[in-house]
């Protein structure tokens, strides 16, 4: 009896261990839930929806890891209307005889997996900053840009079980109820600066999260989380590197060679604002001043160049000054196009410091370095197979077509950063994502392609920033755009007022 | 003077001709060395360097030469394939699931030696040979998936090599020699050039690149020395060297436009791309090896030959492609090849003028797991071989056969091509040599 007991235990135990291994063998992880912003949720191109949701990096994830049931606040792609009834996804649209712009391709829809009875797995919010990660805990279908967000992502709204609870409680809800190994991955941060470089507004505590809140509020997060659940987090790519900040350069470029226009030998500096690190007193005929080295001029300027503004009226230009970001009346943001030397010193610095805090906070598990990566795939590319992607903008394959998101292929370079942290800091085997199809499919939406057309030379347009805008900055404030077109000083009497849309 | 140089050397440019034409070869020895270079060697397991006692010791151990007494001419070559060179695919490119395969070429390598007794003691050899080559091309290579980093890689050798042995002692003799060695490489890829499409992002087949240069335009000089000892007329003890060489090839690197079909991606293709021909360079430096072995005749015929062969392919650390004129950026690869040991032994029974043969090596890759990719893909191997053949002290027909094992070669970890996956390689070597004496 007791041989016979022992033995019967013995395989028991060897049943439960050999089921634990095979376990372990086709999942890496039984669980695995994403907190973060538009980066997270799968954002491209201006617009959140299911084409390229299915590539968003947590998914990719979760398909390496074994997991079939992933659930993601889908959201349908649907065909263009007039007037848009969702946030324009932006696409390449080929204008006869031989340009490119960039414009609306098609919009997001209805959401798709609205009825799921349990959080979603990815909790991505497009938009959301790292204090919102905690403190929204109410969405609204028809409030700010965020609550919509919320609406949409945590499904928090009046009536619905979830109302009053934020991302961290939903993913607890999640973790709490499942068995197993379960993983937790956090990149926020993104839209404690970013909104600053979108929109050229550089504003400390308006549009840039100081440290310390940054801080307080990034601990938080990893204090509310249910405990025991391994963590991999990301920290801050330089935003001033995104391809929004970058493909402009702060001097005159021939339209057709996109070479910079030499008079007397010397490139020609467009005309800005200045700012208060460099004044502006401008020379007539010229109402601008020339842009200081190192300058960003963001992508929405493409537009604005093609109408002559930023360029001196003795280069054939009307004189005018690019836009520069302010704040004007209380709760009033100005957004403008380019970044001086100052700005873009101190988004660099925040970013640092922001990153020093993620670095330091406590009960974080496995850290990805995507400032450094971004950083290395921006000196050297990325290779795989003897191909070779780049940040550039439209022809380089990392980034989409708002410039400021990753592409779907980016977001799998995403994932497999991730892979490869968790392997080398766990000492896994988890497989890395196949890259072969996404490499080789284009990423282009069933509906037909319509021309936007107000692109300028880089074929990025202003409804095309706008789009961006409204998924970047945060919703405190209303944005004042100024025209397309503005023909004469003083600049500030031609304006709308655009209600960030969603996304 | 100039008459008595002239003959031979149009000969011998009608020989590299002839070699230059048909010279390359699968990696079936390791790295890119080929070392069936007699066909008796080749049936014993390439244990010769004891042994050197027809005119293939100029390459196998020129000392040998010592102890051949009579005016000889030999003349052959190999033929070398594959009978299996598969490749199936990991993560995270080209991925699971996807198989390739590389064609199945045969390479001929003629040789010719000729020893020339000048007096009891020195002796003149002349060797025309083909000790290194490569020869990768991958089927459908329009498809295949490593076609950005290579469809066809080729390394063409002829080696010039004239040596004197002299025999100190009539149990020892040593050997010196001078080796001209002409080289051609040959690479072939397509290339996205850094962008993709922007209407869609994906990745296109943008241009086809070529890389070639000539075979006689690009040489460069070694030396080789050797030594052999025979206590007693039965046992011989054998030590052969050769340097490095040092090669520089300048060619021509052609690209050659792919159409999408799309008139804005086509005109920023071809604004981009070098059109015609332009200049590339580069460099390979090829190893020195030591080879020493050991031959013992028992009695009844027998013959066993044992030798540890070591090949300094640390000098094949970096693959540097130029363009002069700046059309492309520099090539920067570092190959980091580690020094191998090969071990060989054979075995030959005498039936009269008849002789059977047999042999075995093991044979090191060079080559880091890293560095493995589409370009070559090497890994260790064991050869099994096989020969006869009929010597009269006239003349004598001999032949010898190799297959090789390669052991299969995976790359998960680390890919400098980013090009993940598992080799598979089985291949075959056939040798005939037929020699006249006088």
């Amino acid at each position: 009896m007791r041989t016979h007991g022992l033995r019967s235990l013995t395989l028991g135990v060897a049943a439960c261990l050999l089921a634990a291994a095979l376990t372990a063998q086709t999942r890496a992880f039984d669980k695995y839930v994403a907190l973060g912003d538009s980066l997270t949720a799968g954002f491209e191109s201006g617009c959140l929806v299911e084409r390229n949701q299915v590539n968003s990096y947590p998914a990719v994830l979760a398909r390496t890891f074994g997991i079939t049931d992933f659930q993601q606040p889908l959201v349908e792609e649907i065909a263009l209307t007039s007037p848009l009834v969702g946030n324009p996804c932006l696409g390449a649209v080929f204008l006869p005889p031989s340009t490119i712009t960039v414009g609306p391709v098609s919009q997001m829809g209805p959401p798709l997996n609205a009825a799921l009875p349990r959080p979603y797995d990815n909790l991505g919010m497009p938009g959301a900053n790292v204090a919102d990660l905690t403190e929204l805990t109410h969405g609204d279908v028809n409030g700010s840009s965020i609550e919509r967000i919320a609406a949409l992502v945590l499904r928090n709204v009046t009536g619905s079980p979830f109302d009053g609870t934020s991302a961290v409680q939903q993913a607890d809800i999640l973790l709490a109820g499942s068995t197993g190994s379960k993983l937790v991955s956090l990149w926020i941060g993104n839209n404690d600066v970013l909104g600053a470089a979108t929109s050229g507004i550089v504003i400390d505590g308006v549009t840039l999260t100081t440290a310390a809140d940054f801080t307080a509020s990034y601990q938080a997060i990893l204090d509310a989380l249910f405990p025991g659940v391994s963590v991999i987090r990301a920290n801050i790519p330089d935003v001033t590197a995104i391809p929004f900040a970058t493909t402009i350069p702060p001097v005159l470029v021939d339209p057709s060679t996109r070479q910079p226009v030499l008079i007397g030998g010397l490139p020609v500096p467009l005309l800005g604002e200045g700012d208060d690190s460099f004044p502006c007193t401008p020379v007539a005929p010229d109402q601008g001043c020339p842009l200081p080295t190192g300058t960003l001029v963001t992508l929405p300027a493409s537009a604005i160049l093609a109408q002559g503004t930023g360029i001196p009226v003795a280069a054939g230009g009307n004189g005018l000054p690019l836009p520069h970001g302010h704040l004007m009346d209380p709760g009033i943001l100005v957004p403008g196009v380019t970044l001086y030397p100052d700005e873009v010193a101190l988004l660099q610095q925040r970013t640092d410091e922001y990153n020093a805090a993620i670095a330091a906070a406590t009960g974080g598990g496995v850290l990805v370095d995507i400032h450094s990566f971004f950083n290395d795939v921006r000196a050297n590319g990325f290779s795989v197979g003897g191909i070779t992607l780049t940040t550039s903008f439209l022809t380089g394959g990392v980034f989409s077509y708002d410039g400021v998101h990753p592409s779907s292929t980016g977001y799998m370079i995403v994932a497999d950063r991730f892979v490869q942290a968790l392997n080398e800091a766990n000492g896994t085997d988890i497989p890395r994502p196949n890259f072969a199809s996404i490499l080789f499919t284009p990423n282009v939406p069933s509906p037909g392609l319509v021309p936007a057309g107000d692109g300028g030379i880089w074929g990025y347009g202003l409804e095309t920033w706008r789009s961006v805008l409204s998924s970047t900055l945060p919703e405190s404030v209303s944005f004042v755009l100024r025209s397309p077109l503005p023909t004469s000083r003083p600049h500030r009497s031609t304006r709308r007022v655009v209600r960030a849309s969603g996304g | 003077m100039r008459q008595q140089h002239g003959v031979p050397l149009r000969r011998v440019v009608l020989c590299l001709t002839v070699v230059g034409l048909l010279v390359s070869a699968p990696a079936s020895p390791s790295g890119f060395q080929v070392m069936t270079q007699g066909a008796r060697a080749t049936g014993m397991g390439l244990a010769f360097a004891g042994v050197a006692d027809d005119p293939s010791a100029i390459f196998f151990n020129p000392a040998g030469m010592g102890f051949q007494e009579h005016f000889s001419l030999m003349v052959g070559g190999s033929a070398l394939g594959r009978s299996k060179a598969d490749f199936s695919g990991a993560n995270p490119y080209p991925g699971v699931g996807v198989s390739e395969s590389v064609e199945k070429q045969v390479f001929i390598i003629p040789n010719l030696y000729a020893v020339v007794p000048l007096t009891p003691e020195l002796n003149f050899g002349l060797g025309i040979n083909a000790p290194y080559g490569l020869g990768l091309r991958w089927n459908d290579p329009e498809h295949f998936s490593g076609r950005f980093t290579s469809q066809n890689a080729v390394i063409k050798t002829a080696d010039i090599n004239p040596v004197f042995s002299y025999k100190l002692f009539p149990e020892l003799s040593v050997a010196a020699g001078a080796d001209l060695r002409f080289s051609k490489v040959q690479l072939e890829r397509n290339s996205n050039l850094g962008i993709v499409d922007p209407f869609g992002g994906q990745v296109e087949d943008l241009a086809h690149v070529k890389l070639d240069s000539n075979l006689t335009g690009n040489s460069g000089w070694g030396w080789n020395v050797g030594i052999l000892f025979k206590p007693v007329p039965n046992v011989g003890v054998g030590a052969a060297y050769r340097s490095s060489i040092k090669v520089h090839y300048d060619g021509t690197a052609v690209f050659t436009q792919r159409f999408t079909g799309n008139p804005v991606v086509d005109a920023l293709v071809t604004s981009r791309l070098p059109q015609g021909e332009h200049a590339v360079a580069t460099t390979i430096e090829f190893p020195a090896s030591l080879n020493t072995g050991i031959g013992v005749e028992f009695g009844s015929g027998f013959l066993l030959a044992l030798e540890a062969d070591w090949t300094q392919w640390s000098k094949f650390a970096s693959l540097n492609i130029v363009f002069p004129d700046g059309v492309a950026p520099e090539l920067d690869r570092a190959t980091n090849w580690k020094n191998t040991w090969a071990y060989r032994a054979g075995l030959e029974k005498k039936f009269g003028n008849w002789a059977v043969r047999v042999g075995y090596y093991f044979d090191n890759s060079p080559q880091p797991e890293n560095d493995v990719g589409p370009i070559l893909a090497d890994n260790d191997r064991n050869g099994y071989t096989a020969g006869f053949g009929y010597n009269t002290p006239q003349w004598g027909v001999d032949l010898g056969g190799v297959y090789v094992r390669f052991k299969d070669r995976s790359v998960l970890t680390e890919s400098t091509d980013n090009f993940f996956g598992q080799y598979s390689e089985r291949a075959w070597v056939g040798s005939a040599n037929l020699r006249i004496s006088f």
